[in-house]
């Protein structure tokens, strides 16, 4: 369980325009189960929202903000569910299989560039959708003290089909934009992680990790819109974002002060997929270097209290969305605390 | 276990309020922009919509531009505020277009530009001295001609002395600083009537002058930015009826060529479109002077509708049965649109030699203009030069509307900037309105 407190500001190129997005919140969290009916097998089920984004611009002056054309507010969340069944061969190596099982909802609001008597033109779209992919992964113990996982989830596509789309137009265009169902592709990135650790010191006190996680986010190549009810206004849009695969690189050390309580630190650098020229306010994707800092408590047997900090290197970022002609600075500042609480029976 | 919550998210609440933004530093540069005027013609005046109207000439170009200049020490920029809604009465005036519905001669009804219903303002001296000097339906030498508000109405709103030339109007603002958009109608008005109720201003006195009034200008010292000449062809006015825009159905077809077959003009129509006759003087034909329009061609937006759809107006007159060409004044031909362009070149052939003999700065209005006619996109919104959709053009398919300025206004500051290493925010285009849909 996280909470996160993001602010992003917008300053638009060779103009005094701002705009701040606002009480972006995201919740991600994470839910973990094990049970082990032998001593080699082992299920699980572990529940995450690896993606999730909400955010809403407005300008400075509280008015509709310059890129309402582009996006007013976004919400998209996914969740997982995985469960895992893993088995361990001896003490160096072990394997675990499973299926992900991931929902999601989109929920956006964006303004189109012909008025009436009240403005603009405005469309929303809401809709939901499921779908399924695996995962798996090999764990291996070859010596004292270290571990080394690798672990695999495939993309899944999310196709959300039929969501409502309505459009809110002056009465002489009603024709050309019918209220209407939207299919929208929102496929969640494969990942491939490697991770590593070692524990040392005359209590086992110490350890250090390190963990790559590649992203594939060249999979998201276009946010597409595809109406059914087609108008000469209406009809198949491929927004391109064109975005990049990357590697996710995080380190961090843990020091047990004694059985009941553990501190720890760490630091990663997320790096962002967006090419400068696609930058755009939909997702104001800047490169992400992260502290965090933590603590667990173990008041008795089995049961923990972890609590964690992460605070984002505030960054700066110069683009244009070219294919719509969006330039501007972006600037963002995260910071989320955790809490965590785990027991063993 | 709560008090470690509480701690955390007052740690996070306080984290989240520390942000830093780049505020854009406004900074003069080496220009004075204390007293800003602006000349030219509708296009500066805020003009659109067929009318001078209030909410037009608020979103005037120069008065867009003046709201940024005055980020950077530039005072009060003054208007011959129009507050009629509807646009100033003089004799043949009309109220400004909104978008509405109106019914043709086939009783088909459709929306278009129709008149709004609302009271003009009655001509009358604003009584004030006004910072925006431009007059609709002036041309360059307009500027220098005696007691051109005897002639002009939105001049006689503004001018301080009847007999005054528009160049006298200068020195008692004292400016320090101006933009200048002029010269359009010195082809425009020839384009306009079709090439057969106005003239093109010759080159030679073009520059003549346009030397004079950026003479008079410049006088005292002021800085400041020329606009260039857009190719007016480029217009919604010239470009929204197709020369091919005849459509017929196979046996409209066969009558029509049976009837050419019997004049013996030797045209061939089929079914779908097909190119517009119009009068031809040259013609060797003995009874009809009249031709088929070549593609490059233009129609006027000014050519009756009612003409066209129902009275064989382009083809032939179903009363008559004789061939029915569109007359001369609704017509561009090749001569005529060769000679625009002509007279367009040299005008801006002699506007960047001007702009470098007094020193001033350049904005190329006609590669803008280029640009749109192939269109671009701005902040998420499609813009091109297409009547009605293409979100730059007013309702009358020669000004611009609110948004269309709001841009204009932008290459000017563009300009201001890089002559006098300024830095003049631009304004958010998507602030200001397009056309108005019922």
């Amino acid at each position: 369980m996280s909470f996160i407190f993001a602010r992003a500001t917008f300053q638009a190129k060779d103009a005094n325009y701002q705009a701040t997005l606002k009480h972006e919140l995201n919740t991600p969290f994470y839910f973990y189960a094990a049970y082990k009916p032998t001593k080699k097998l082992s299920v699980g089920l572990a529940v995450n929202a690896p993606y999730g984004n909400r955010l809403a611009w407005q300008d400075d002056a509280g008015t509709d903000w310059q890129g309402r054309y582009l996006i007013k507010d976004l919400s998209f969340k996914a969740i997982t569910y995985q469960p895992t069944v893993s088995y361990r061969f001896n003490d160096i190596i072990g394997i675990g299989v499973g299926f992900v099982f991931a929902t999601g909802t989109v929920d956006l609001n964006k303004s189109i560039p012909l008025q009436g008597a009240n403005g603009d033109g405005t469309l929303h779209v809401k809709g939901s959708t499921s779908n399924f992919g695996y995962n798996a992964g090999i764990m291996i113990h070859p010596e004292q003290g270290w571990s080394i996982g690798i672990d695999y989830r495939s993309k899944i596509e999310m196709k959300v089909k039929g969501a409502d789309a309505t459009f809110s137009v002056a009465p002489s265009l009603t024709s050309n934009f019918p209220n209407n169902k939207v299919d929208v592709m929102l496929p969640l990135p494969a990942n491939l992680d490697l991770g590593a650790s070692y524990e040392f010191g005359k209590r086992k006190q110490w350890m250090i990790g390190i963990n790559l996680c590649y992203v594939f986010w060249s999979t998201y190549d276009s946010l597409v819109f595809d109406f059914k009810t087609k108008t000469p206004a209406v009809g198949r849009t491929a927004t391109p974002s064109l975005y990049e695969d990357r590697m996710i690189e995080r380190i961090g050390a843990q020091y047990k002060i004694n059985d009941k309580v553990a501190v720890r630190i760490g630091a990663y650098f997320d790096p962002s997929p967006v090419k400068n020229d696609y930058l755009n306010p939909q997702t104001p994707s800047l490169n992400e270097t992260g502290f965090t800092c933590g603590f667990s408590i173990y008041p008795m047997k089995g049961f923990s209290v972890d609590a964690s900090f992460l605070y984002l290197l505030g960054a700066k970022r110069s683009g244009t969305y070219s294919p719509d002609n969006f330039a501007g600075t972006y600037r963002t500042g995260f910071s989320i605390p955790g809490l965590g609480l785990s027991y063993s029976f | 276990m709560k008090k470690i919550l509480f701690i955390i998210l007052s740690i996070a609440l306080f984290a989240s309020c520390e942000r830093k933004i780049d505020t854009f530093k406004v900074d003069k540069g080496n220009a004075n922009f204390t007293t800003y005027i602006a000349m030219g013609n509708s296009l500066m005046s805020g003009y659109a919509d067929g009318a001078l109207y209030h909410t037009g000439q608020k979103y005037s170009i120069p008065n867009i531009i003046a709201g940024q200049l005055q980020l950077a020490g530039s005072g009060k920029f003054v208007q011959p505020v129009v507050t009629s809604e509807y646009g100033v009465q003089y004799p043949g005036s009309t109220s400004k277009y909104i978008l509405g519905y109106s019914s043709d001669c086939k009783g088909v009804t459709s929306m278009g530009p129709v008149h709004a219903e609302g009271t003009l303002e009655p001509l009358a001296p604003v009584g004030y001295l006004v910072n925006n000097l431009a007059i609709p339906g002036a041309k360059s030498f307009h500027m220098l001609f005696p007691g051109y508000a005897n002639y002009n109405p939105y001049y006689a709103r503004f001018a301080t002395s009847a007999t005054n030339m528009v160049v006298q109007e200068i020195a008692p603002l004292n400016p320090t600083f101006f933009t200048i958009w002029l010269g359009d109608n010195d082809v425009l008005s020839y384009a306009l009537t079709g090439g057969v109720g106005d003239t093109i201003t010759s080159p030679g006195f073009f520059q003549q002058a346009m030397g004079g009034v950026l003479t008079a200008l410049t006088v005292n010292g002021a800085k400041g930015v020329v606009a260039n000449i857009p190719d007016v062809t480029a217009i919604p006015f010239f470009t929204t009826i197709p020369y091919n825009g005849l459509v017929l159905t196979q046996s409209q077809a066969d009558s029509v060529n049976m009837a050419m077959h019997l004049y013996q003009l030797p045209f061939v129509y089929k079914k779908g479109p097909n190119p517009f006759l119009v009068a031809d003087p040259s013609s060797l034909h003995p009874m009809f002077k009249v031709r088929q329009m070549q593609p490059g061609e233009l129609v006027l937006m000014s050519v009756p509708q009612d003409s066209l759809k129902c009275r064989g107006m382009g083809i032939i007159n179903p009363a008559t049965f004789y061939p029915y060409p569109i007359p001369s004044q609704y017509v561009l031909t090749m001569d005529e649109v060769y000679k625009i362009r002509v007279a367009t070149q040299a005008y801006n052939t002699i506007l960047a030699s001007l702009a470098t003999h007094f020193n001033l700065g350049l904005v190329d209005m006609n590669a803008k203009l280029r640009e749109f006619q192939k269109g671009i996109m701005w902040d998420g919104i499609s813009l091109n030069t297409t009547f009605v959709t293409g979100g730059i053009f007013s309702l009358d398919g020669v000004h611009l509307n609110p948004r269309g300025c709001s841009i204009a206004a932008n290459y000017f500051i563009d300009a201001i900037n890089a002559k006098y290493s300024s830095k003049i925010p631009q304004v958010n285009i998507t602030a200001y309105p397009g056309v108005k849909f019922p």
